[in-house]
């Protein structure tokens, strides 16, 4: 009997990723049916619709969303303006890899240690705490996440498309827009959205970085739940959840059109 | 085979590490009061650093480990106490209100004491007393010390009517409580400024009372090195202490005339008003903080703290500087009248005290051990440890002999710290209590959301950024038009 139960189950690959999805289950789609359900819950666990009310009608909101995006925007595009010409720079070295690591190694440090000693550092050079420091603190974060897939997919190009370009005559700009350009939108894509969405939903940097003056989207849902308004909380988490998704998908949008997906997506 | 067997093993813990934390958390805390052991089991659920943790250098246990020894000594049994932290009420009511919290102990602050009890989460300490006396007589215990059995106890009696006065009737269902009957004090307090002798004299104290928040004296060294708490309640009271003080209250309250009445308005008008002020304020103050004021402080990097008093007691000690035999920073709970708007000014007093819910296991060693916390040596170690203004009686304090002989060995003066007023300021009308704003709350919280919000981020740092930008690509732009014209084909002949 026990021999048959033994033959039955069969140790495939497919077994291994049971616990993975085990995992899945209970921490990511559990808790997210939970945070549907609490959207439609008043404080005495009934239906109601009075939080999205609340929510949509509140100029807070709006303007705190606002202001997450703008900080979003506003880190992208330094974190692409910094990290496009390093990750440029370092995919024509020979050393690049090494110097790459180097931009990683930050990271292995926990990133609210990080940001507590930037504070130190800001308030002992006298800087007030502000836009500019939250700014600051957002870029130093994830500014590695940016150049980690433009190196990958910029070293990634054939080399002989230069050759061929400098070979019919173009001058350095345009072997440059011409085909290096092009071939690194699909890291452009996947760096901008690796940046962007972290920091829309970002919360502790702001907080320590400007005292809590700069009130971000993140720490909106962080107050609600601390206090309890678990239906407000649950729909701004919708929300956040809507521009990932919207970002994913631009992002796979884009990278369809692209042929090395793959090889971008670290 | 062999390779299956370790395939299988190697799936069959990491589900077992994947599943366990699920076992423990199906785990209750124990069935009864007991450990395996043998012994007697007590769960606290206190505020963080909020207790005498014992001094290893002078040779002092911690306040916990001799009421274990003395719960030992009463009743022949060891105690095993488990003793846990939150952070802000809101935390432990959470917890609480969810039922995740088996514990035996809980001390929270007044209103939420209140928001518990309407809950029916609260055991009546005096009907439990009633049922423990047996118990209690076989050992030989008297819970004399609490304030909760019908008499004061060793509760300081000004605490004790405030409390009487304001919580005495609390409606719980189609039920009226008294909740004295189902607290003890342990902690009281004021809120007020910390603030740095050196930048505000007492003369601006003086002259501008709460307003110093707002920086009011327009001073230029104050401007942005202000410090509010990032908590609803407190920063909405100095909004309405503010307001009253400068005479910009709606119209309609013009008839206030005590702290008590103003500081449990909640209504639209209010709410709007507190919210303008607020934001108001955001341009002069440093930010928002809950725990690193006391140190920002010290370190001078800001100036002035809304702080509740216990802290910044504790943050006085800390400043002191040798050079000038002195302290750099002092307490101020406003009081008296500012005299150009001829407005009275008020501050609101809390208290934190000791409950037992209803999931008490051990209701024995839990009474026991908030008489043990009524003890006037108990409540002056504590006080001393974390700062803040215990709640037994101030007399019953300074008479104690053994109270006297510790305030002495931790080198403070025995006159000097009971004549404090930072640390026993007057309980008079001009103090008001804090109530449970019921589900009045939610639109407090959404107020509180908008102020911090603010307004939208301001055109000048977008412009600021735009230079920036743009000028990153004009020089990029620039680069390759160079590049382009120096790889030019030049013109044959």
């Amino acid at each position: 009997m026990k021999k048959i139960v033994l033959k039955k189950f069969r140790l495939t690959k497919k077994v291994f990723s049971f616990p993975y999805i085990l995992f899945l289950l209970l921490f990511v789609v559990v808790p997210l049916v939970l945070i549907l359900v609490n959207a439609f819950l008043d404080g005495d666990n009934k239906f109601t619709f009075e939080n999205f009310k609340t929510f949509f009608t509140s100029p807070a909101s709006t303007i705190v969303l606002g202001n997450s995006l703008l900080v979003g925007v506003i880190t992208t595009a330094i974190c692409l303006l910094l990290g496009y010409p390093v990750a440029y720079i370092l995919s024509k070295m020979s050393s690049g890899r090494l110097i790459v690591l180097l931009y990683v190694l930050p990271m292995f440090i926990n990133f609210l240690i990080r940001t507590l000693a930037t504070k130190a550092i800001f308030i002992a050079m006298n800087v007030e705490l502000g836009m500019g420091t939250v700014l600051f603190g957002m870029v130093y974060n994830y500014l590695p996440f940016m150049i980690m897939p433009l190196h990958t997919t910029i070293s990634s190009i054939d080399k002989s498309y230069y050759e061929a370009a400098q070979d019919l005559g173009a001058d350095k700009a345009t072997v440059f827009l011409k085909t290096t350009l092009p071939l690194s939108v699909s890291g452009i894509i996947s760096g901008i959205t690796m940046v962007f969405i972290p920091t829309i939903s970002s919360f502790a940097i702001s907080q320590l970085l400007s005292n809590g003056k700069i009130f971000l989207f993140g720490d909106s849902i962080q107050l609600s739940f601390e206090q309890n308004l678990y239906g407000v909380g649950s729909i701004m988490s919708l929300v956040m959840l809507a521009f990932v998704l919207v970002s994913n998908l631009i992002m796979n949008k884009f990278n369809s059109n692209s042929d090395n997906v793959r090889r971008s997506l670290w | 085979m062999k390779r299956r067997i370790t395939l299988l093993s190697v799936t069959l813990l990491t589900l077992i590490v994947l599943l366990l934390p699920l076992l423990a958390a199906c785990d209750p805390s124990g069935g009864d009061a007991t450990t395996p052991s043998g012994g007697d089991t007590l769960v606290i659920y206190n505020w963080e650093d909020y207790i005498d943790g014992g001094d290893r250098e002078m040779g002092r246990a911690p306040i916990l480990d001799d009421f274990a020894a003395y719960y030992q000594s009463k009743t022949g049994r060891t105690l095993h106490i488990t003793y846990t932290t939150f952070d802000t009420n809101e935390t432990m009511l959470t917890k609480v209100l969810k039922g995740d919290a088996p514990v035996d102990l809980i001390c929270p602050s007044e209103y939420a004491i209140e928001k518990l009890l309407t809950a029916g989460l609260l055991q009546n300490q005096k009907q439990l007393y009633d049922s423990l006396k047996p118990q209690l007589d076989e050992y030989g215990i008297k819970l004399d010390g609490m304030s909760s059995l019908g008499s004061d106890g060793n509760i300081e009696p000004d605490v004790m009517s405030v409390i009487k006065s304001q919580f005495g009737e609390v409606k719980s269902g189609d039920q009226t409580l008294d909740m004295t009957e189902y607290m003890v004090p342990y902690m009281w307090g004021t809120l007020g400024i910390l603030y740095n002798k050196n930048v505000i004299s007492q003369e601006d104290l003086d002259t501008y009372g709460w307003g110093v928040l707002w920086n009011e004296q327009q001073s230029d060294v104050l401007e942005n090195k202000i410090l509010m708490k990032d908590s609803v309640r407190d920063t909405y009271a100095a909004a309405l202490f503010y307001m009253y003080e400068y005479d910009l209250l709606p119209d309609k309250y013009a008839d206030i005339a005590s702290a008590q009445d103003i500081i449990n308005i909640t209504d639209d008008d209010m709410l709007e008003a507190a919210e303008a002020i607020l934001t108001e304020q955001r341009e002069h103050i440093s930010g928002y903080e809950v725990d690193f004021g006391k140190d920002d402080m010290l370190n001078e990097v800001v100036y002035a703290d809304f702080a509740w008093s216990g802290d910044a007691l504790w943050a006085i000690e800390e400043s002191y500087d040798e050079e000038t035999d002195d302290y750099y920073l002092g307490y101020y709970c406003p009081t008296g009248v500012n005299e150009k708007t001829g407005k009275q000014r008020f501050s609101n007093i809390w208290y934190d005290g000791w409950v037992i819910p209803t999931t008490v296991k051990n209701s024995l060693a839990a009474m026991m051990f908030i008489d043990y916390m009524c003890r006037p040596q108990s409540a002056i170690r504590n006080s001393i440890e974390i700062g803040y203004t215990c709640a037994v009686a101030k007399n019953l304090l300074s008479s104690d002999a053994a109270v006297r002989a510790y305030i002495e060995e931790q080198e403070y003066d025995i006159d000097e710290y009971f004549d404090d007023i930072g640390r026993y300021p007057e309980i008079n009308e001009s103090l008001g209590v804090m109530r449970d704003f019921g589900a009045r709350n939610d639109a407090l919280v959404n107020m509180w959301q908008r102020a911090k919000a603010g307004s939208a981020v301001n055109l000048s740092l977008l412009i600021i950024i735009a230079v920036i930008v743009g000028v990153v690509l004009l020089a990029l732009a620039a680069y390759f038009i160079a590049q382009a014209l120096k790889l030019r084909p030049r013109k044959l002949g």
